[in-house]
């Protein structure tokens, strides 16, 4: 029983670690705040600029880390599967974009991103301090 | 089996690659990286169908010589194929790339071609020059039909897709893509030729051009295209070329894909001697990793354009050539890169004709009759 109940406060606990995404830039940043459209315009490479016409360069996290799935469900609208599909089509049709950078996990997007005032990431919102400005909050 | 520019790349890359090459350079489509000098890629797809009419054969396009139906009872020349691609960054600016596509063709066998050998010279991230062997934009899904992962059918609708099987120019194109607010535009032009071998006659295509424009909102693309060419036909056993005939291929095509369902639908218009249509229209919705689907195709009964040379009992029939197509299938993302899909076909053949079916005994006659396909795929990325 007891273990069962930790099973549940587990779960719990997880669910809701997965349901806090943020996306961010340097608190040095002139963009203030993102659509999840503009956010997934950059991070599928449909667009290499903020609104601003400023560079964009967008950090993703590892292949298979809870946070990037859970970001790229809830702000792009894509799962896994689905991002795979699109960057398949994307580079077998001699298409001129790459996926993002890959960082491994929450601290190396956050001090990418903070020193970076082209770079837009994602992280979790436990991690968040003053380096990094959240502009999307999903 | 080789031309020349396949060689030359061949060779360009390999000396780049020994140059450049260094561990971890080789990226997954899926793991994604920066651009890196040198990056390979892969796709692939191991499919199997069986068909229940035994008097004909049920091929994806005219280059497939066999297929399930009369000469076997389960085929896998359909939907079977493994594609590399290698891609050199050598500027900033310039990029080569190398496809070989391995794949059952018209001499019945799988030796490796090259799909796409050409170089690209950005200007911008917005406009770009490629000179070599591209890929054509036809229709919406003809840059990426080989490539199954990245669609959820078995393969593009038959009835439209087999209507064109050139699948890439030798030659040039340009891009120019421009947003205006969060509305993406691109605009393609391409000037080239191609060749193309069919079981019993090589087509030739000249003075093959195109304008192609897509538009992309959120999750909607719309795709309109003109494409033409000049056509001839060589018989392989008698050497004879016949005219060349002004070809012509219109197409509009939509996507709508949020995410959790998709629709699409697409219409072309094709101009020879005869003028036919044809169109599908698919949606489907995913569940988890799965992606059940229904699609509806067909293509009409050509008719003679004015000015062509008169009919001849054979190209009647070729321009009587009609059917419809009910689909249901289901995509399985079973695992990381990898998908496996089933999907069932109800297939109706014309009025007065035997359909698309191949290698029919002569004097057969299955005009209006149905049968029915089964198929089933794995796709892959790597």
């Amino acid at each position: 029983m007891k273990r069962l109940a930790l099973c549940l406060l587990l779960s719990i606990f997880t669910a809701s670690a997965l349901a806090d995404v943020v996306v961010i830039v340097s608190a040095r940043s002139a963009v203030l705040h993102l659509t999840a459209a503009q956010a997934t315009r950059i991070f599928l490479g449909k667009s290499m600029a903020f609104p601003d016409g400023a560079h964009a360069m967008p950090v993703d996290q590892a292949e298979g880390a809870a946070i990037r799935d859970e970001f790229y469900s809830k702000v792009v609208g894509k799962d896994h599967a689905q991002m795979t599909a699109y960057w398949a089509k994307v580079i077998f049709t001699g298409g001129d974009s790459y996926p993002p950078k890959l960082l491994e996990g929450n601290a190396s997007v956050r001090r990418a991103v903070a020193g970076n005032l082209s770079a837009i990431g994602y992280i979790d919102r436990s991690m968040l301090d003053g380096s990094v400005r959240v502009v999307l909050d999903p | 089996m080789m031309n020349t520019i396949g060689k030359i790349f061949l060779l360009l890359m390999l000396t780049l690659s020994m140059v450049q090459a260094e561990p971890g350079a080789a990226d997954t489509p899926a793991a994604g990286s920066e651009p890196s000098m040198l990056k390979f890629a892969g796709f692939g797809s191991l499919g199997v169908s069986h068909s229940s009419q035994p008097l004909g054969d049920y091929i994806l396009d005219g280059t497939i010589p066999k297929g399930a139906g009369r000469s076997a009872n389960w085929a896998m020349g359909n939907d079977t194929r493994l594609g590399a691609q290698v891609t050199a960054s050598i500027t900033p600016q310039v990029t080569a790339v190398l496809q070989i596509i391995s794949e059952y063709q018209a001499d019945n066998t799988y030796v490796p071609g090259v799909e796409w050998a050409n170089v690209k010279y950005a200007y911008t991230q917005d406009a770009y020059i490629r000179v070599g062997r591209i890929a054509l934009p036809t229709f919406l899904n003809s840059e990426n039909r080989k490539v199954g992962y990245s669609y959820p059918w078995i393969h593009p609708p038959v009835d439209i897709y087999r209507q064109l099987a050139i699948a890439n120019s030798d030659g040039i194109d340009a891009m120019y893509r421009f947003s205006v607010g969060e509305v993406d535009n691109s605009i393609k032009v391409v000037y080239g030729r191609n060749t193309l071998n069919r079981p019993t006659t090589t087509s030739s295509s000249q003075n093959m051009w195109g304008v192609f424009d897509t538009i992309e909102y959120g999750p909607a693309i719309l795709h309109a295209g003109y494409q033409e060419r000049e056509a001839s036909s060589t018989s392989q056993l008698t050497g004879v070329t016949g005219p060349w005939v002004k070809n012509s291929d219109l197409s509009i095509g939509v996507s709508y894909d949020p995410g959790a369902w998709f629709a699409k639908y697409q219409w072309i218009q094709r101009k020879s001697t005869t003028k036919i249509g044809a169109m599908y229209l698919s949606a489907g919705v995913r569940i988890d990793d799965f992606t059940p689907y229904l699609t509806y195709s067909q293509n009409s009964p050509g008719s003679f354009l004015p000015g062509a040379v008169a009919p001849t009992a054979a190209t009647i029939q070729t321009a009587m050539r009609s059917q419809s197509t009910v689909s249901a299938g289901v995509r399985w993302d079973l695992m990381r890169n990898v998908d496996l899909k089933v999907q069932y076909d109800r297939v109706r053949l014309g009025d007065n004709t035997n359909g698309y079916l191949a290698n029919l005994p002569a004097g057969t006659i299955l005009y209006g009759t149905t049968f029915h396909v089964i198929s089933a795929v794995v796709d892959f990325v790597f």
